[in-house]
């Protein structure tokens, strides 16, 4: 269970201090399907960078299972987010020099996982092994990012806009392998978007509005990909 | 102009280089032709053989330091400039894309020649800055006539018109080269890795940790940058050595000065290649940050293998020097009675050892502390 309390966010300092978040506080259920919506520039990446760990608040608290993350040192939230999260961004950032199976190695490592295989299978690209990223598509290279995700056993998988730069249907097709390895591998998922339509395949959504929470709802019915249809 | 203001910075490193070896190149040049100018005014036989000496002192060193300076500044410029176009290769494949065509873009190349005349000439300006203080030291004991400081005009040439020219030349040939390429080959990011099929492994490489494999494709994605990192570390074990020996074998002040052209070659060599394998890493490393690899590992993986390679580079420059001196001193001194005895200075060796392994590993952890600060954010914004 992830714990948020009053965070407060801000950049740059004097005159062009600029307020990105604005006391945000949340709770969030294991193996929930989380999707934050806003428009750009609300503070959705920044907020999901302070609950992940890759950014410390100014001020406000972030608890994982009742510990603080934000009372830790560098070298501890390191060792935290090797422990529990997985990332999935936007523009995938593959390593170019290495192959498929390289990228994915590089998350089962840390979890010392030897059985990363069966994700890269799980994700579809099996056959391609030994690709290098240059030579996949969009969808197969976020596929990758997925797989790396998931190769290292996260109890919660963090996502920054994964279906941004795919086309309606592949992104369709990543979120559907996504929802499908959560069922099998049971984590937590946190979607930032601002395609409302993803929206409707979660359990739990929040909108957010210039740094602050302006509604949380939850869907009584999840939708599959397909069924969105945007 | 491609090579824009901020991109102009770092072609310091070229005036540097050039700056170093022009100016010790002039200056035994220079003492070499006027020397040569005296020798009809010298009467007395004691004299003479001072003269002889001076004359072969003045050859050795020309050959030594400024041949081998000279030739080491023309490696390293080449590789900097094929290094530099190589990495600009995206400016170069978007302008091509836009329609420019491929002189047009590959003309904005003669800036190096800037640089390098700028290096030169302050190289050169700076020689005829010493030389009267260098020519006063020379001739100490007034045992030879007072030999004038002139200027020669082929040296002017040599070494500030010419490297200008050729430098300039080259860059732009290397980069009109590169342009030939398909536009899309020039976008891409890494087109070396492009269609190679996987290679037969073995199974034991197959065990291999994801760090051990960074390692690797670390080091062979960019093979400049290894011989960048060799090249630095046998700089500094052939100048640091050789500074020693020279003391001995002409004068303490062209072993000062030997002692810190090198050590400025070696630093701008290795400077230049950490932060490239550094910023070329940046994604990487961020990424590995974000998934939670240590500060450690980072560096380990990027930065680890080429410390064997630096080691490699200082034996190779440890018996380079040896070899050189040694044939030097054969050839130059064999008409001479008193031929300077020269032997393998076995103290300076660990001196030197000891000296290059302790600013390797200040170097190393100063990039460290660079990794460390590397986040996503950084990538994020780009
Ligand atoms: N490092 C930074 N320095 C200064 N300002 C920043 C920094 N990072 C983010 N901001 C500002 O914070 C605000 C929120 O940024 P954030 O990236 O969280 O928005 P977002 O909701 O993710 O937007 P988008 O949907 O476009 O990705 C923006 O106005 C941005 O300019
Ligand atoms: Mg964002």
């Amino acid at each position: 269970m992830i714990k948020v309390r009053d965070i407060l966010k801000s950049y740059g300092n004097g005159e062009s201090r600029f307020q990105v978040l604005k006391g945000v506080s949340l709770d969030i259920e294991d193996n929930d399907f989380v999707v934050i919506l806003g428009a750009s520039g609300s503070g959705k990446s920044t907020f999901l960078n302070v609950i992940s760990g890759l950014e410390r608040p100014d001020s406000g608290k972030v608890f994982y299972d009742g510990k603080d993350i934000t009372a830790l040192s560098d070298n501890e939230v390191t060792l935290f987010r090797k422990a529990n999260v997985g990332f999935i961004f936007q523009q995938y950032y593959l390593l170019p020099n290495m192959n498929v199976d390289k990228n994915v190695k590089m998350g089962a490592d840390l979890a010392d996982n030897k059985d990363y295989k069966t994700v890269i299978e799980a994700v579809g690209l099996g056959e391609k092994l030994h690709k290098y990223p240059s030579e996949l598509s969009g969808g197969e290279q976020q596929r990758v990012s997925i797989a790396r995700a998931l190769a290292k056993r996260p109890r919660i998988l963090f996502l920054d806009e994964p279906t941004g730069a795919l086309d309606e249907e592949t992104g369709r097709q990543v979120l559907d392998y996504i929802c499908k390895l959560q069922k099998e591998y049971d984590f937590t998922i946190i979607l930032v978007t601002h395609n409302l339509n993803i929206a409707e395949m979660a359990n739990t959504v929040i909108k957010m509005n210039s740094g602050k929470i302006s509604e949380i709802y939850t869907n009584e019915t999840k939708k599959t990909a397909y069924e969105i249809g945007w | 102009m491609i090579v824009g203001i901020k991109n102009a910075s770092k072609l310091i490193v070229i005036s540097i280089i050039a700056c170093c070896a022009v100016l010790v190149c002039t200056m035994f040049l220079n003492f070499y032709f006027d020397v040569r100018l005296i020798e009809s005014e010298i009467t007395s036989e004691l004299s003479m053989v001072f003269y002889n000496a001076q004359v072969s002192t003045a050859k050795v060193v020309c050959f030594v330091s400024g041949g081998c300076l000279l030739l080491t500044a023309v490696v390293m410029l080449l590789f900097y400039i094929k290094h530099y176009i190589d990495t600009h290769k995206k400016e170069l494949g978007i302008l091509k894309a836009l329609g420019y065509s491929n002189i047009k873009i590959a003309k904005s190349f003669w800036a190096f020649g800037i640089s390098t005349f700028i290096g030169t000439a302050i190289g050169y300006a700076g020689a005829f800055f010493i030389m009267p203080w260098f020519y006063e030291l020379q001739n100490e004991d007034k045992m030879l006539p007072e030999i004038t400081l002139n200027f020669h005009p082929s040296i002017l040439f040599y070494f500030v018109v010419l490297p200008t020219v050729c430098f300039s030349a080259l860059s732009v040939y290397y980069a009109w080269y590169k342009l030939k390429k398909p536009v899309l080959l020039l976008l891409k990011d890494n087109l070396q890795v492009v269609s190679k099929p996987p290679k037969h492994r073995t199974e034991k490489n197959r065990e291999l940790s994801f760090i051990e494999d960074l390692k690797r494709s670390t080091l062979k994605s960019k093979k400049t940058l290894v011989f960048f990192i060799v090249f630095a570390s046998f700089c500094f074990s052939a100048m640091t050595q050789m500074s020693f020996s020279m003391k001995d074998l002409s004068s303490e002040m062209m072993g000062v000065m030997m002692l810190v052209i090198g050590l400025v070659l070696a630093f701008t060599t290795l400077f230049l290649a950490i932060t490239t394998v550094i910023n070329g890493n940046t994604k990487t490393i961020a990424m590995m940050r974000v998934f939670g690899y240590s500060q450690k590992e980072c560096c380990r993986a990027i930065l680890g293998g080429y410390r064997p390679l630096s080691y490699i580079g200082f034996i190779i420059g440890t018996v380079y020097q040896y070899g050189l001196l040694r044939l030097m001193v054969d050839i130059v001194f064999k008409d001479m009675e008193s031929v300077p005895a020269y032997k393998f200075d076995v103290s300076v060796m660990p001196i030197s050892l000891i000296a290059f392994i302790a600013i390797y590993e200040i170097l190393m952890y100063i990039y460290s502390e660079k990794i460390k600060k590397i986040s996503i954010k950084e990538i994020m914004i780009e």
